[in-house]
């Protein structure tokens, strides 16, 4: 039997987060509505490669490069006329061409039969990303004409050969590396900052003085404005995972029962962490800064976006501390790899200690005096 | 009738600063039970740093709060739960019913569902409230509000009940419904501690404390004490010692 004051507790902040219309809205619709957008929009592949080449009639090889570019599926000619049409240079500067592949004076075949063959190649760096995506796949592109239209007998076959086969997400389709990202990303943004309004509002509305006059205990508070929102931010991951499944094809390999569990464990965090934001904020100007102050390096060190790998190791320390990368770690281990999560996984661990943490700090700024 | 015996308060030399601000000095005071007190005086006189005080939601810098239940010494802890208060500040849910909000502080006290049924029945013919139940507190107007504040602080049968300018921004209508209430409580034998920055609702009360820049300047029956400081009224005493302090 759940103590009372507890129940009144979790009635009464149900009422207040599901009464309103647009707040049911954004709850329950806008992760939808999130996940389908990012799903489609956030990916990390280069598509759609403006690429020109300058080379003459007879340099077959380059002609081989080009065509094997376009119809690769990655590049699209590049569209110009004009004087502009002759510069390569030009092309990249008046934004008509992401890459241009100029072929040395004497055609690129001509050089291949020599030692080494020079070949330009002037990508557009304004998009760092996209830059050295070019860059690899050019290469690739090359390497593989070139092998196959010489049939290099002449050079020696190199060294090493790679066999790399792409394990779990062998398309190497980013929806099923971004979508599980997007969903720690909205479930952080709606549970979070839910927990912190919940709480500045009653500070706000002078309630919060009429809850520490009344014979309630700091424990009940804490745990009656808390409690609710965990069920409410545990209710984004059924409408969440179906977009995932069903429509960016994510599987879903690992059993639910561990997926669950690990948001039960995430949830639980984010509510902790925004009880303790909440205790900084005294009006609802001062929550929204403090939520975005928590959730911007939140999501920067999650690795959603960014590896964590390339961070140098002084930063790792945040990616470390921060709920985020945990969760996403463990949702990719399930959902991909279909691993299996016992209750002393490395991640869990690392959520359950900031969670404690969180808690023990809240209870300690928590207070039922006023200043 | 409010079980339990009556509970009376006695303040000794409280004194109370907010960063080098003295807001209260030396305030010494008897609050009796079965008795309306009120605590008049201007705004920015320390009177809602004294209520918080009282009710253990501020800690004074010097002096303390005795309080006894039949005579005897008891521990504010163990009186916690029978001592009621309304804030000053609007302190209801806006988006929440009037019936909402009584199933909250049900809850809140943990009051038994028979018990319940009696006291909300009670307080919504007494307040009259009952046709509104179903309307959210932000959409009452300014005495319906107080009334379900009050209701709220009544739902627990507390044995003192504290109110900080319950009839401030109410008609004058809603004004004498809301004193009517208080005096019924009375009846009970509950103490009652009031403040108003209405001179003229002082006296309605059966004590009156003014006070003044954090001190008391009198305490007495509100007749006896006009007619000691020779005065008609209380505004004709707050402003005589307004221009008074003004010529000094």
């Amino acid at each position: 039997m759940i103590d009372p004051t507890l129940r009144g507790f979790i009635k009464k902040e149900f009422i207040q987060a599901l009464r309103d219309r647009r707040m049911r809205f954004i709850l329950l619709m806008m992760p939808l509505v999130q996940m389908t957008i990012f799903g489609v929009a956030i990916s990390t592949e280069v598509k759609n490669i403006r690429l020109a080449a300058f080379f003459n009639a007879k340099d077959n090889v380059l002609r081989d490069v080009y065509e094997r570019a376009i119809m690769g599926g990655w590049f699209i000619p590049a569209k110009a006329a004009g004087r502009i049409a002759q510069h390569p240079f030009e092309l990249i500067r008046a934004n008509k061409a992401d890459a241009v592949l100029v072929a040395p004076p004497k055609g690129f075949t001509h050089e291949l039969g020599r030692k080494t063959a020079p070949l330009q190649l002037l990508i557009d760096a304004t998009n760092v990303v996209q830059a050295e995506s070019v860059e690899a796949y050019l290469k690739a592109i090359l390497a593989d004409t070139v092998a196959s239209d010489l049939k290099v007998a002449a050079s020696p076959p190199p060294p090493i050969r790679f066999d790399v086969r792409v394990l779990f997400n062998p398309s190497l389709d980013t929806a099923t590396f971004m979508v599980p990202g997007v969903m720690v990303m909205i479930m952080v943004i709606t549970t979070f900052l839910l927990v912190v309004m919940g709480v500045v509002r009653e500070k706000e509305q002078g309630t919060f003085e009429m809850l520490i006059a009344a014979p309630v205990s700091r424990t009940e508070l804490i745990f009656g404005k808390t409690l609710p929102y965990v069920v409410i931010g545990m209710a984004d991951l059924p409408l969440m995972l179906p977009v995932s499944v069903l429509a960016f094809h994510v599987p879903l390999r690992g059993s639910f029962l561990y997926l669950f569990f690990a948001t039960l464990v995430f949830v639980s965090t984010i509510v902790a962490a925004g009880l303790l934001t909440s205790t900084f904020c005294a009006n609802q100007q001062q929550a929204s800064m403090g939520s975005f102050l928590f959730m911007f390096p939140a999501i920067m060190f999650a690795g959603i976006i960014f590896p964590i790998e390339n961070m140098p190791p002084s930063v790792q320390v945040f990616a470390a501390i921060d709920p985020l990368s945990h969760y996403l770690i463990l949702l990719r281990d399930i959902m991909l790899k279909g691993s299996t999560i016992g209750l002393l996984d490395r991640h869990v661990l690392a959520l359950v200690g900031i969670a404690a943490f969180s808690i023990t700090a809240s209870f300690a700024r928590f207070r039922t005096t006023l200043r | 009738m409010a079980a339990g015996e009556p509970i009376s308060i006695q303040v000794r030399d409280v004194h109370k600063e907010f960063r080098r601000f003295e807001a209260l000095h030396g305030i010494t005071l008897d609050f009796d039970p079965g008795l309306m007190h009120g605590i008049i005086g201007p705004e920015g006189s320390g009177k809602t740093t004294l209520l918080r005080i009282l009710l253990g939601l501020m800690r004074p810098a010097q002096g303390r709060i005795l309080y006894f239940e039949g005579g005897r010494p008891a521990s504010f802890d163990v009186l916690r739960p029978h001592i009621a208060y309304m804030p000053q500040a609007q302190s209801l849910y806006p988006d929440l019913s009037i019936e909402e909000h009584l199933a909250f502080f049900r809850d809140l006290y943990g009051i038994q569902p028979r018990a319940y049924a009696e006291k909300r029945a009670e307080l919504l013919s007494v307040s009259r409230l009952a046709p509104f139940v179903d309307r959210p507190a932000g959409q009452l107007s300014g005495g319906m509000y107080k009334k379900l504040g009050l209701m709220c602080a009544l739902l627990r049968s507390p044995r003192v009940i504290v109110l900080d300018e319950p009839t401030t921004g109410v008609d004058p209508i809603s004004r004498r419904e809301l004193w009517e209430l208080l005096y019924r409580l009375l009846d009970q034998g509950i103490l009652v501690l009031v403040t108003t920055a209405y001179l003229d609702e002082a006296e309605r009360c059966s004590k009156v404390h003014l006070i003044e820049s954090g001190s008391v300047i009198a305490s007495g029956e509100p007749r006896a004490l006009l007619d000691d400081q020779k005065a008609r009224s209380f505004d004709e005493l707050f402003l005589r010692r307004a221009a008074g302090s003004a010529s000094e």
